[in-house]
C-alpha cells in the first residue's frame, strides 16, 4: 500500500504542481484548502505525512498542529514564504517536523519527505540512538563521538546538545527547544548559549568549522543534523 | 475710560485723601503762619497753588473734592468772619465762587491733559507692541512659539485674564494655558461661536454686549485658524478693543502663513516619494519583466513545440525556467526587504549571532551555484558574538556573494576579521574593477554596472547596504590590488558580551 500524503494548501497551482509530482513518485495525494477541510481529512482518513501551508484562508496552523500532536504522530513539514518565519518558528515549537521556504524544488520537498517519514514524527523519535554520516559516528547509549576513528571528547553540555540534535536528525530543532531540553525551559531567550556551544562542537567535530559538513545552521530558526 | 481711571481701590482711595488732607493742611499753615504779613488774596492765591498740584497728582474726582476743600478751608480761616462758614461782604462771596469756579476748572482740565498724555502714552506703546509682535512672528516657524507669543503679547496689554486657543484640524480647540482653568463651557462657546461667525463679540461690539469679554477671531472665513478671549474689558475701551483685533490679525496671518508653508512641504516631500517610488518601479519592473520574458518564452516554447525539440534543447529551455524563476525569486525577494528596511521605523529583531555560523549557512546555500568552489572563505576562530538579525545578515553575505560569482571567474576569497570595535567580513573578486566614480552609484537602488554585459542584482547593493546600516554598520568597496574589487561590510561589536552558560 502507497503512502498518503495531505497537502494543506490554498494556492490552486502550487496545490496541483505537488499533488502531480508527489503521485509520480508513487504517493497516495490527498489535498485540502482550508483548515476545517484538512481536519476533517485527518479524522476520517489519517495521512502518514502532513505538508502544510501557512497563510491559509481560514486561520492559523498552530491550532492544526497543536490538534495533530494531541493524538498523533506523524510527520508535519510546513511550507511557507519567507516574510513568514515567526510563525513558521511558532509552528516548529509547537510540533512540526520540518519546514521548506517558497519556492522550493520538487526535489527537496521530496527529501523532506523522505527524512520526515523516516522518522515516523516526533514520538518515535527516541529510538533513534546512534546516528553515522561519513566518518562521524555519534552512539548516545555509550555517550561516545567518534570521528575517523578516533574519540572525541566532549563536556557534558556538549554531548546534550549533540544528543539532542541526533534524536532528531535530518530535521530542524528551533533554538527554543534546544534551549528547553538541553539547559532547561527557563533559558529559552538565551540563545548566545547556543552560539556560543555549537562553535565549540564544530570546533571539535567539523573538519572545517566556518563551513560545517554535519552541524548545519537554519538562519534565524535552529539547527540541523545532516544526514546525508 | 478705564486707561485713565483705574478702578479706585482701597489702598488708592486712601492714598488720595490724605494726599489732599495734607495738600490743605499745608496751605492752612502756611497762610496762617503769614497772616498778618500779606493780603487775603495772597492767601487764596496759596490754595489755588495746592489745588493746582493736587489737579496734577490726583485723580479727577480726589482733585475735585481737593479743590472744593481748598475754598471751604480758605473760607473757614480766613475769609472775615474768621473760624465760621459764614461770607460776610458781597465781595468776598463773589472772590470765593471765582475761586471755586477756578478751582474747579484747573481740576478738570489737568486730569483731562493727563488722561490724554497716558492715552498717548499708551497708543505708543501699543504701536511699538504691534512692531515688535510683526518682527517676532517674522523669525517663528512653529505653532507652539506663535501660541506663546501671542499670549505673551495679549498679557503684556491686557489685564486679563487672556486665552488663546487655536482650532485643530478635528475642529476641537487646543490652547497654550489650559482651558480647563476658566469658565470653561462658556469660554469655549464663546471661541467657538466668534470662529463660526467670524467677528468680534463683546462689549462695545454690538453683538453680545452683555459679556464681559471679547472674544476675537484669528483668521478669515474660510481659514479661521482660533480664536482669542479677553476678559474683565469694558464697551468704552475702543481704541483697545481695535489693538486686540491688530494683533489677532497678526497672529492669524503668520499661523495661516504657517499653515500654507506646512502643507506645501508636506506637498514637496510627497511628491518627491513619488518620484522615487515611480524610479523605483520603472526599475523594478525593467527587473523582473526581463526574467519573466525568459520564462514565458522558454515554457511556452516546450508547450508548443515539444515534439520538434531534441532531448538537449528541451533541457536547455526547462534549465533556463529554473534558473530565470530564482533570479526572479531572488529580486523579488530583495525587493521587499528593501521596501521593508526602508520604510520601517521598527528597531530590527536582533539576537546574539555568530558571523561563523551565519558565513555556514550562506556557503551551504551558495555551492549550489558553485560546484567548482571558487568561493574561498577564511573565519579565524573564536570571533566575538554579534547583536544582528542573522536573516538580514545572511541576505548581505549572499548577495555580496552572488554578485562575485556573477561578475568573475577566478576564485573569490571571503575574509572576516576583527578588532575589539568592529567585525569586519570583506569579499574580493578578481572581476573587472569598477570605476571610482561609480563607487556611489553602484549602491543607489537600480544602478548597474553594466560593463560586464552581465545582469545585475540590480537592486541587491542597495539593500546590501541598507542592512548593513540597520545594523549600525557600513558597506563600501574599493579596489582590489591587482585587480578586481573588495566589498567589505563592518558591523559594531558590542563590547558587553554576553555571558557564558553554566557548565
Amino acid at each position: 500500500m502507497s503512502l498518503r500524503v495531505l497537502v494543506v494548501e490554498d494556492d490552486r497551482e502550487i496545490r496541483s504542481m505537488m499533488q502531480s509530482s508527489l503521485t509520480v513518485e508513487g504517493f497516495e495525494v490527498q489535498t485540502a484548502v482550508t483548515l476545517s477541510e484538512a481536519s476533517a481529512l485527518l479524522h476520517h482518513a489519517p495521512p502518514d505525512v502532513v505538508v502544510l501551508d501557512l497563510g491559509l484562508p481560514d486561520g492559523d496552523g498552530v491550532a492544526l498542529v497543536q490538534q495533530i500532536r494531541r493524538n498523533q504522530s506523524l510527520p508535519i513539514i510546513i511550507v511557507s514564504a519567507r516574510h513568514q518565519e515567526a510563525q513558521k518558528i511558532q509552528l516548529l515549537d509547537a510540533g512540526a517536523d520540518d519546514y521548506l521556504v517558497k519556492p522550493f524544488s520538487v526535489a527537496e520537498l521530496l527529501a523532506r519527505i523522505r527524512v520526515a517519514l523516516r522518522h515516523r514524527g516526533t514520538a518515535l523519535a527516541a529510538a533513534v540512538t546512534s546516528h553515522s554520516l561519513d566518518d562521524l559516528h555519534i552512539d548516545l547509549a555509550t555517550r561516545t563521538v567518534q570521528r575517523g576513528g578516533e574519540i572525541l571528547h566532549l563536556t557534558p553540555t556538549e554531548f546534550n546538545l549533540l544528543a539532542r540534535l541526533v534524536r532528531s536528525a535530518g530535521r530542524v530543532v528551533t533554538h527554543r527547544q534546544l534551549l528547553t531540553d538541553v539547559w532547561g525551559p527557563e533559558f529559552t531567550e538565551h540563545t548566545h548559549y547556543l552560539r556560543l556551544y555549537m562553535g565549540q562542537l564544530r570546533a571539535k567535530i567539523e573538519r572545517d568549522p566556518a563551513e560545517p559538513r554535519h552541524l548545519l545552521t537554519e538562519t534565524g530558526v535552529g539547527y540541523r543534523l545532516a544526514v546525508a | 475710560m478705564n486707561v485713565s481711571t483705574p478702578n479706585p481701590t482701597g489702598p488708592s482711595l486712601l492714598r488720595s485723601g490724605f494726599t489732599i488732607v495734607g495738600l490743605l493742611t499745608l496751605a492752612t499753615v502756611g497762610s496762617l503762619w503769614v497772616d498778618h504779613h500779606i493780603s487775603l488774596t495772597s492767601q487764596a492765591m496759596l490754595y489755588v497753588l495746592v489745588v493746582v498740584i493736587g489737579a496734577y497728582s490726583l485723580p479727577l474726582v480726589p482733585s475735585v473734592v481737593c479743590a472744593v476743600g481748598a475754598v471751604v478751608a480758605f473760607n473757614f480761616f480766613f475769609v472775615p468772619p474768621r473760624f465760621t462758614f459764614a461770607v460776610e461782604s458781597r465781595e468776598n462771596l463773589i472772590a470765593l465762587s471765582a475761586m471755586l469756579v477756578v478751582a474747579l476748572v484747573i481740576s478738570h482740565l489737568a486730569a483731562r491733559l493727563r488722561s490724554e498724555t497716558a492715552l498717548a502714552h499708551r497708543n505708543a506703546q501699543r504701536a511699538r507692541q504691534l512692531q515688535e509682535l510683526a518682527t517676532q512672528l517674522a523669525n517663528t516657524n512653529t505653532v507652539e512659539e506663535i501660541l506663546q507669543l501671542g499670549q505673551q503679547t495679549l498679557d503684556a496689554a491686557f489685564d486679563g485674564p487672556n486665552w488663546l486657543a487655536l482650532r485643530q484640524p478635528d475642529g476641537e480647540l487646543s490652547s497654550a494655558a489650559q482651558l480647563g482653568l476658566g469658565p470653561q463651557g462658556d469660554l469655549k462657546d464663546g471661541l467657538q461661536c466668534c470662529m463660526r461667525e467670524n467677528a468680534v463679540l463683546g462689549p462695545g461690539t454690538g453683538r453680545w454686549p452683555g459679556l464681559n469679554a471679547w472674544y476675537l477671531p484669528l483668521g478669515n472665513k474660510g481659514q479661521m485658524q482660533g480664536a482669542v478671549c479677553i476678559q474683565n474689558v469694558t464697551a468704552a475701551d475702543t481704541p483697545g478693543r481695535e489693538h486686540a483685533q491688530a494683533v489677532c490679525a497678526q497672529l492669524g496671518q503668520t499661523l495661516w502663513r504657517l499653515r500654507l508653508s506646512t502643507a506645501m512641504q508636506e506637498t514637496e516631500a510627497e511628491s518627491k516619494r513619488q518620484q522615487v517610488q515611480s524610479t523605483f518601479l520603472a526599475a523594478i519592473s525593467h527587473d523582473l519583466r526581463t526574467p519573466l520574458a525568459a520564462v514565458v518564452g522558454a515554457a511556452s516554447s516546450l508547450q508548443t513545440q515539444r515534439d520538434k525539440l531534441s532531448p538537449a534543447e528541451q533541457d536547455r529551455l526547462l534549465a533556463s525556467i529554473v534558473r530565470e524563476a530564482s533570479y526572479l525569486s531572488t529580486v523579488t525577494e530583495n525587493t521587499l526587504q528593501l521596501v521593508q528596511l526602508t520604510n520601517t521605523t521598527q528597531p530590527l529583531q536582533r539576537d546574539w549571532e555568530s558571523m561563523e555560523e551565519i558565513v555556514g549557512s550562506v556557503l551551504a546555500r551558495l555551492r549550489a551555484h558553485d560546484p567548482n568552489r571558487r568561493i574561498k572563505s577564511k573565519v579565524p576562530e573564536g570571533l566575538p558574538l554579534i547583536r544582528a538579525n542573522p536573516v538580514l545578515v545572511a541576505q548581505l553575505l549572499a548577495n555580496l556573494l552572488d554578485n562575485a560569482l556573477k561578475y568573475s571567474d577566478a576564485a573569490i576569497d571571503l575574509v572576516v576579521s576583527t578588532d575589539h570595535a568592529t567585525l569586519k567580513v570583506s569579499v574580493k573578486d578578481r572581476g573587472n574593477t569598477i570605476p571610482a566614480d561609480q563607487y556611489q552609484a553602484i549602491f543607489e537602488p537600480y544602478s548597474r554596472n553594466d560593463q560586464s554585459g552581465q545582469r545585475g542584482a540590480g537592486l541587491g547593493l542597495a539593500l546590501c547596504r541598507a542592512i548593513a546600516q540597520a545594523h549600525g554598520g557600513e558597506l563600501g568597496v574599493r579596489r582590489r590590488q591587482g585587480g578586481g574589487n573588495c566589498f567589505t561590510f563592518s558591523l559594531p561589536v558590542d563590547p558587553q558580551q554576553p555571558q557564558g552558560a553554566p557548565p
